[in-house]
């Protein structure tokens, strides 16, 4: 990822040049403007105004889409800053079929944890890495799994898995536990989950299908505990798109 | 200066139509009641007329008077090819520009999980009922070329798929007359990625 940036705190205005982004959201503004929602490397979430990119045979439409890798620049005095240049900085990222509906959750995941103006650059270096190995590989379990535990990491509700929660004993594989979110992990010989897949989601190698569907059903609950009252619309798109593949090859 | 009473109210109802701020609300308030009183009347008329009658057909969802519209209701189109779009403006629009002699299905929207869109919203439980009744033989995704409209396309060619009816995609990428030299890197890329055979 390219390291050029620049910004300017003029007197009045605030000028931002080729920033790292991506696109989580749009919404239409006025005749021809969009609102989006971006993911920046150095400034975090932030809503930019760009204009007229609705117009017929604009250059702009095409890149300011979810999963595009860009360059931004933008400036403005008020809250919301205008976008003024917008270039995709390569490799483009093509994500089809199910990859497409990983993307989006993912996309969903990083606009519930980020607030706006709250820089993280681990999370879009990881973001971007995410989106590229969803766009090579089809291995999304381990992908997302990979992605999730890390987004809690750096937004302050890391998992515990190195010990457990009550004393002070490594997790062993041979063990079986219960998870508490915000808690830990605490040794219970009927727990929900495998000693082995906690010490492999902090190896992030996923490699059975009884790990894979517990480290999937752990994330699942402490995802939902932080975010109390907010149902992931894409958790449920994708469920279903699952249900009706399955039906197709029943 | 705030304007009060019913002038003020007429603004601020014309204000709802997209595009449309207080400062052009207010000339296009001026201008119908000083110049143009009958445009106005006529104007308030169609608009109720319209909200009152204007509904959703009953089979593909597009705007019409009447319970079923006229393309559904023609019987020159061919039932068995679906064409399903986003909004009623784009049944026109494919209408005008293509040779597409079949019917239409109106999704009034697109999947989009961060606006809160699901498949309930967008009706694909009666598109579905219309796959499973084994009358349409093909469906031409015509959704946007967006995220969301190619989301969208993939959840309803699975449906498609599970009722066996054949699904495809209408093609994107270098427009008729694009050089390409001006365009964009990322409708370039999915070009390239959706290259046929020749």
């Amino acid at each position: 990822m390219s390291g050029r940036c620049r910004v300017w705190g003029l007197m009045s205005d605030y000028v931002v040049q080729l920033q790292p982004a991506f696109v989580l959201h749009g919404k239409n503004y006025r005749e021809t403007s969009v609102i989006v929602d971006l993911l920046t490397r150095d400034f975090g979430r932030l809503s930019l105004l760009a204009k007229g990119v609705r117009k017929n045979r604009s250059r702009t439409a095409g890149l300011l889409q979810p999963f595009v890798p860009l360059l931004i620049s933008y400036q403005g005095k008020a809250e919301l800053k205008t976008l003024t240049h917008v270039e995709m900085a390569p490799p483009a990222i093509i994500l089809q079929g199910m990859s497409l509906y990983c993307g989006l959750y993912v996309n969903e995941l990083v606009e519930a944890f980020l607030h706006q103006h709250d820089p993280h650059p681990e999370v879009f270096d990881d973001f971007h890495r995410c989106l590229r190995d969803l766009s090579t590989d089809e291995s999304f379990d381990r992908i997302l799994r990979g992605f999730e535990v890390r987004l809690l990491e750096h937004t302050g509700y890391g998992l515990q898995l190195q010990q457990e929660a009550d004393r002070d004993a490594a997790i062993r594989a041979d063990l079986r536990y219960r998870y508490t979110p915000g808690l830990g992990a605490q040794v219970q010989a009927d727990g929900a989950f495998s000693g082995e897949t906690l010490i492999a989601l902090r190896s992030g190698k996923l490699d059975t299908d009884l790990v894979r569907k517990e480290a999937k059903r752990l994330l699942r609950s402490v995802l939902d505990y932080h975010l109390p009252g907010r149902p992931l619309k894409s958790r449920q798109l994708f469920a279903q798109l699952l249900k009706s593949q399955r039906q197709t090859t029943c | 200066m705030q304007i009060n009473g019913l002038l003020g109210e007429l603004i601020q109802a014309l204000c709802c139509l997209p595009g449309v701020g207080p400062k052009s609300a207010q000339r296009m308030a001026f201008h119908l009641l000083q110049r143009d009183r009958q445009g106005a009347g006529n104007l308030a008329r169609c608009l109720l007329e319209a909200v009152d009658k204007l509904q959703q057909c009953s089979v593909c969802r597009t705007l019409t008077e009447e319970k079923i519209c006229a393309i559904c209701a023609s019987p020159s189109r061919d039932q068995s090819l679906l064409c399903i779009v986003e909004n009623p403006a784009d049944v026109w629009i494919v209408d005008q520009a293509t040779f597409f002699a079949g019917v239409y299905f109106v999704l009034h929207g697109r999947l989009s999980p961060l606006d809160d869109i699901g498949p309930e919203e967008l009706g694909l439980e009666l598109l579905e009922q219309r796959f499973a009744s084994g009358d349409v033989k093909e469906a031409v995704l015509a959704t946007n070329s967006t995220v969301e409209g190619e989301a969208t396309a993939h959840f309803i060619a699975e449906l498609a798929h599970r009722h066996r009816v054949k699904a495809s995609r209408i093609a994107h990428g270098v427009p008729m007359g694009g050089e390409l030299e001006f365009i964009d890197s990322g409708t370039l890329a999915h070009a390239f990625n959706g290259r046929t055979d020749l």
